[in-house]
This record gives C-alpha cells, sequence and structure tokens, in this order.
C-alpha cells in the first residue's frame, strides 16, 4: 500500500510541471541571479570606476588617488572639471564620484567631496562611503591618527534633492508592493481557469453579453482590488512604518494605476496560454518570481551589475520600481519625472493585453 | 423535426415552432463532431435529445445557445437568426450546462441574482424573478447558505434555477439530473413539466432512457454526429424495433467470429441485435427466424441457455440504430 502511494504520488509529480520548476528549477534561477547580483560586491578583479577631479599636480591629491587605485577596489580615472564628474553621477553613469578641493583640510571643514545620489538605498551608498572613506584618511594620516571624517557626501545637481534619513522601508515598501501588485495576473489567470472549468463560462458566453463586454467585465474587477491592494500597501507604509512621499502622492496614484492595468494585461495573457490552474500556480507564480527577482523587487536594481540591470529593463517590474523609487525619495517630483517608466508600463500592458486578445479562445 | 401533420386544420393546432436548429453543424479541426442537424423544437414542447457518449449532444446545444460557433448551418429562434441578433436571440434562451455551473463560494441569491443581472434583469424585477426561480427549485429555505455545503441534489437545482431566473422562451438542459437522488430527479422533472405547461420550449439531453421516456413528447437520438431518428416515442418504436426473442447463449461464447458469421447466414441483419455489452445475448426481432438461428448456433458448438421475449421500447430502439448500449453510456457519463 505504502509503495503503491509513493508510485502514484511520484508519477503524479512527475507530470506536474509547475511543482517541479518550482522545486528544482526555482531555486537554480534564484542561485544564479542573486549570485551574478553580489559578484561584483566582492569581485576586487572587477575595480569600479570612480571619476575623480583635482587641480594638475596637486600632490596630496595625487598620493589619495594612488592609494585608492591600488586598493584594487576602484578605478579613478581623472576628468578635467568638477562639474564633468558630477554630471556622471547625475546621468547614473556610475555610482560616485569624487571632487578633491586643493584646500583639502578635513579638520577645517574642507573635506574631499563624494558625488554620490543620496536617495540611493544605503546598499548602493554604504560599502562606497566606507571604503573610500578608509583608504583616504590613511592616505592623508598613515600614522592612522586621524580620527576625522574626510568625506562629504553630496548629491549633484540635476538629480532632484532626496529625503533626509531615508530609512530601508522607502525600497521595501515600493519593492513588495510591485512584486505582489504583479501576482494579481496569477489570480486574474485562474479565475478564468476557475470559470472555464466550472461551466459558468458557458453561461455568460450563452447570455446576451457580447464577447468583448464579457471579457471587460471579466477584468474590471481586478483593477479595482489591484488599486485597493496597492492602496494598502503604501498606506501601511505610511502609517506604521515611516515610509515618506518625497513626491506628488497624485503621480503615485496614477503610476499605481498603470502598474495594477500592467499587471491585469499580465494576466488575461496568461489566461490566453491557458493552462490549468495547478500548471498556474506553478509556472505562473514561478514567473512572477523570477520576473521580479530581475526587476530589483527583493536587491534594488543599483546594486546589481550593468549586465542585471539591462536584462531588468525587459520586466515592467523594473520601471514600476524606477518609478515608485523618484516619487518616494526625490522631493518636489510629479507626472513629468515619470513619464518614462509611466510610457513603458503601458506599453508592456498594451502588449501583454494584445497578445492576450490576439491568443484568447471564448471556446474551449 | 415534429412528425409532419397531414391536413391544414391539424398544422393550425400545433404550437409555433420556437427554435429551429437548421443544417447545423461543427468541425473541431479535422474531427466533425456535428455534420449538419435539422430539428424544430415548438413551444410547450419537451425535446429530449438522446445519444452515446460523444454523439455531439453537448456540441449541438452549445451552438444553439450561441456558446460554440457552428461551422455550418443557423440558429432560429422565434424566425430570428442567431448569428445575426446574437444578443436579441440570446435574451430568449436558457441554458443549464452539463457541469455545476454556480459559484460555490457564493449564497442562492447572489448566485441568481448575478445570472439574473447578465441578462438585464436589475431591481425589483431582479428579486422578483430569483425568488420565482429559488421557489421552482425548492431552495428558498437554505437561499442565504453558500451553496458548498448544499447537497448534490440541491446544487443541481440550484444549477436548473440559474438557467431559467430570465424567464427564457427556450431552456436547453444539458443532463440535469446526473448524480442526484430520486427525490431532487422528480423536482426536476415536476418543475420541466411546470415550465413546458406555461409555454416554454425544452430541449433536454440525457444519457437516462427512463427519464426520456417519462419527460419527453418528442425525442430526437444521436449518434455520431448525426440524428439518426426524431419522432415521439410510440413512433419510434413502431418505425424502429419490435418486440421479440433474446438468446442467452452459454457463456463465455467460443468462437466469437464464428458465431458473428453463423448468424449473419441464418437470419438478416435488421432481424438481429446485439448488445456489445452482453455478447452472451442475442436478440432477434422475427420468431420465425429462431429454429435456423438455434441451428447455425448448435453448429458453433455453443449452447443456448435461456430463450425469452421481450417488448420493444426506447432501449431496444436506440441499441438497434446505434449499434449501442445506454448504459455504457452512462457509465461512461
Ligand atoms: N472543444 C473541442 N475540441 C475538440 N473536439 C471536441 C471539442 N468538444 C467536443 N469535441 C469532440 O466532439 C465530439 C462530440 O462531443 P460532445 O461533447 O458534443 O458529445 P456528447 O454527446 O455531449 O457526449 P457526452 O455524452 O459524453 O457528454 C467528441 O468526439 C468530442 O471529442
Ligand atoms: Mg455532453
Amino acid at each position: 500500500m505504502i509503495g503503491a502511494t509513493i508510485r502514484k504520488d511520484l508519477q503524479l509529480l512527475l507530470r506536474d510541471r509547475g511543482a517541479l520548476l518550482s522545486l528544482f528549477a526555482l531555486p537554480i534561477v534564484f542561485i544564479v541571479v542573486f549570485g551574478s547580483i553580489f559578484r561584483f560586491g566582492g569581485d576586487r578583479s572587477q575595480p569600479r570606476p570612480l571619476p575623480v577631479w583635482h587641480q594638475p599636480g596637486d600632490a596630496r591629491a595625487l598620493t589619495i588617488v594612488a592609494a585608492i587605485e591600488a586598493s584594487g577596489a576602484f578605478a579613478p580615472q581623472r576628468h578635467d572639471s568638477p562639474e564633468a564628474v558630477r554630471s556622471l553621477v547625475a546621468k547614473e553613469k556610475t555610482a560616485a564620484g569624487l571632487i578633491i578641493p586643493a584646500d583639502l583640510d578635513p579638520p577645517a571643514g574642507r573635506k574631499v567631496e563624494l558625488v554620490i545620489d543620496l536617495g540611493a538605498p544605503m546598499q548602493v551608498r554604504g560599502p562606497i562611503e566606507g571604503a573610500l572613506g578608509a583608504v583616504i584618511s590613511q592616505a592623508l594620516a598613515p600614522a592612522g591618527t586621524a580620527a576625522q571624517p574626510v568625506l562629504e557626501p553630496r548629491t549633484p545637481p540635476g538629480l532632484a534633492k532626496p529625503l533626509a534619513n531615508i530609512t530601508g522601508f522607502q525600497v521595501t515598501v515600493p519593492g513588495n508592493g510591485v512584486l505582489f501588485g504583479f501576482f494579481i495576473a496569477l489570480t486574474v489567470a485562474m479565475s478564468f481557469t476557475e470559470e472555464r472549468r466550472s461551466g459558468t463560462w458557458r453561461r455568460l458566453l450563452a447570455s446576451p453579453v457580447s464577447r468583448g463586454a464579457a471579457l471587460v467585465a471579466k477584468l474590471l474587477p481586478f483593477v479595482v482590488i489591484g488599486l485597493g491592494q496597492l492602496g494598502f500597501l503604501f498606506g501601511i507604509g505610511a502609517l506604521f512604518f515611516g515610509m515618506r512621499v518625497a513626491g506628488s502622492v497624485s503621480a503615485l496614484v496614477v503610476l499605481s494605476l498603470a502598474v495594477v492595468l500592467c499587471s491585469t494585461a499580465l494576466g488575461l495573457a496568461m489566461a490566453a496560454l491557458g493552462g490549468t490552474e495547478k500548471q498556474l500556480g506553478g509556472v505562473g507564480s514561478v514567473t512572477l518570481l523570477v520576473m521580479g527577482l530581475v526587476g530589483g523587487c527583493m536587491v534594488p536594481r543599483l546594486v546589481m551589475p550593468e549586465v542585471m540591470r539591462t536584462i531588468g529593463m525587459a520586466v515592467p517590474h523594473s520601471w514600476a520600481l524606477d518609478g515608485y523609487y523618484t516619487l518616494l525619495v526625490r522631493t518636489g517630483t510629479g507626472l513629468t519625472d515619470i513619464l518614462p517608466q509611466l510610457g513603458a508600463l503601458l506599453t508592456f500592458a498594451a502588449g501583454f493585453a494584445a497578445f492576450g486578445v490576439w491568443k484568447f479562445r471564448f471556446e474551449r | 423535426m415534429s412528425a409532419q401533420p397531414q391536413d391544414g386544420a391539424a398544422r393550425a393546432a400545433e404550437p409555433a415552432i420556437a427554435m429551429s436548429l437548421r443544417s447545423l453543424g461543427k468541425d473541431f479541426g479535422a474531427r466533425t463532431a456535428v455534420h449538419a442537424i435539422d430539428l424544430d423544437i415548438r413551444k410547450g414542447q419537451i425535446l429530449g435529445l438522446l445519444g452515446p457518449n460523444g454523439a455531439g449532444k453537448t456540441t449541438t446545444i452549445s451552438m444553439a445557445c450561441g456558446v460554440v460557433t457552428p461551422s455550418r448551418g443557423a440558429v432560429l429562434v422565434d424566425g430570428v437568426d442567431l448569428a445575426a441578433h446574437p444578443r436579441r436571440v440570446k435574451a430568449q434562451l436558457g441554458l443549464v450546462p452539463q457541469e455545476l455551473a454556480i459559484y460555490q463560494e457564493l449564497d442562492a441569491v447572489q448566485n441568481l441574482s448575478y445570472f439574473g443581472a447578465l441578462h438585464g434583469l436589475r431591481g425589483a424585477a431582479l428579486r422578483q424573478r430569483v425568488d420565482w426561480a429559488l421557489h421552482l427549485a425548492g431552495l428558498t429555505d437554505r437561499a442565504r447558505e453558500v451553496t458548498a455545503t448544499y447537497s448534490g441534489g440541491m446544487k443541481r437545482r440550484l444549477n436548473l434555477a440559474a438557467g431559467l431566473v430570465h424567464r427564457p422562451r427556450v431552456l436547453i438542459l444539458d443532463e440535469p439530473t446526473v448524480g442526484v437522488d430520486p427525490q431532487s430527479r422528480n423536482h426536476v422533472f415536476e418543475t420541466v413539466r411546470e415550465l413546458a405547461r406555461e409555454g416554454m420550449a425544452i430541449v433536454y439531453t440525457s444519457h437516462y432512457m427512463e427519464e426520456v421516456e417519462q419527460l419527453c413528447d418528442q425525442i430526437a437520438i444521436m449518434d455520431g454526429g448525426k440524428i439518426v431518428a426524431v419522432g415521439a416515442l410510440p413512433e419510434l418504436v413502431a418505425a424502429h424495433a419490435r418486440g421479440g426473442l433474446e438468446l442467452e447463449l452459454e457463456a463465455p461464447a467460443p468462437g466469437g467470429e464464428a458465431l458473428t458469421r453463423a448468424l449473419a447466414a441464418a437470419a438478416a441483419h435488421a432481424e438481429l441485435a446485439r448488445d456489445p455489452a452482453r455478447p452472451q445475448v442475442v436478440r432477434c426481432e422475427a420468431p420465425a427466424r429462431l429454429a435456423p438461428l438455434l441451428a447455425a448456433i448448435e453448429d458453433c458448438g455453443v449452447r443456448v441457455a435461456r430463450i425469452t421475449s421481450y417488448q420493444s421500447n426506447l432501449e431496444t430502439v436506440f441499441l438497434r440504430l446505434t449499434g449501442k448500449a445506454l448504459r455504457d453510456a452512462q457509465e461512461g457519463a
């Protein structure tokens, strides 16, 4: 009896691609993705490019640059003006830059300017500030007597001023909001499957309602539910976790609507592929998790290497998160600052919807 | 198609045609599920659609109510073409699917309100119709309970009520009594009869011989995507089967092939009927053939255990026409 049960369950499991995927393939995907995210952090053979400006011939500056280079963590590149360094950071070509004034004197408050986006999450700023601070103090006072901070982090012009005292919730609330917001897609697809299986779909088709209207009517409730979900998550974040909205709240609502439209349309696309509830539960949820991972919902994309950041652009999650970060972290931002993200999300939504309508089979 | 009346007076007395299927057919890829069906259903008539598994019953009624798009032919309701005016025609139709097509997480009132609203009912009219349908289904007492807690029979009754909450002119039922107790079955029968008395045209699909015999005043037998016979029960029996003799062979009957050949030589094919589910039984409609049949069987070295006479009924008609026993169909359902 026990043997037969084991055999039967193994047979069932081997036929359940969703379960196999989440048991065997999903961990591998996570291992690979997380691994390639963190590789650059500790890998000394890949120094991070660091634009630097100092007066030509400034001896102390040359000492500092040499020490930084010797550390192996950074590859300093001299530029012709402080503005050039600031603009590279402002355009997010590089995470940080250094401006070493000729009259450098940390005890008197004339410190090395660390050009960095203060709105970036701590995972990004922390290691850079720590490493550069240590190397520069060493270079200035080899005896190790100087306990003064030598760096002054400052956001370059061109990036809107970030909020002071950013907490982790400023990152985790939108991250998880987007991750779980997109899970609506699964609910949408499952709802179609369930209606087909139970026969209520046949009743809907037999009623005097056009097929287009039936489809829209089936999707609209999920837009409402999705908006409610995001409203709830951001509301809880603001009320209990001190999450703040630095930019415009109405822009946040518009962005959330775009996110929900996109996830609902993704749900239609998934429904159009026509899997069973089991397949959706397995393959569908794994897909959404991987999309969230690649899109930066669990680990901010800023800390990911260039390759992963580029791959991330292929999922709507990354655009949604970029939009949320802009509105949550940068003061005075509004609709115009998130136009690219809105555009991308609506393009994704239109693509998903077009695929869904094209592939959806009413009579199956 | 009902029996064609002979004179003008009888024609006038017959109720109007509620629904016509005209050369209706459906292909799924290379497979033809339904060839080209012609069928009329009159007001107040209960038409039984009978056929073995895979005969094309569900496909036919799905086309009839606009759930499946036909590959050919047309559906007319009160003379209006379904394909040309889908919303107008669908408003006149009610479907009770083969599955339990209700939301088990909701209560009966919520279910019926939704299906009523799909048909454009709202407000007081909707509430009135929901109450009416609940009463008809005998569910008024449990109306506010989540339907997952209902018995199988109660769910079936709600499934029926959901198809008629908007009081359609034509009600299409796809095996509405699968897996229900006799009491619920009788309730469904009574409801269907009452609706027919009020003038509703009803298409009733079933595997159950007795149901169709009891309930339907017209019977259409389907097989292999075609309607092989249609008419009232006595007409069908008169046209397609007679009583006869049943020879029960001593099981196991050896030499199946040889026996079949010997039997074919002894009696015309039309006079013999064999039920694949009971290979040891040979039915013969021509008593005059008994002697040569017995000789042929004996020549094959098989002994006859029993000879009985049988009356012809819907089951023998069905067996004759389709070569399949309905019992198989029931088991497969
Ligand atoms: N969506 C579909 N795609 C392909 N083939 C189909 C589809 N629906 C039905 N068929 C085929 O059409 C034929 C008729 O099926 P249908 O469901 O109409 O039979 P039925 O008489 O209702 O059978 P049952 O008594 O088992 O309910 C079968 O061979 C079936 O496999
Ligand atoms: Mg069927």
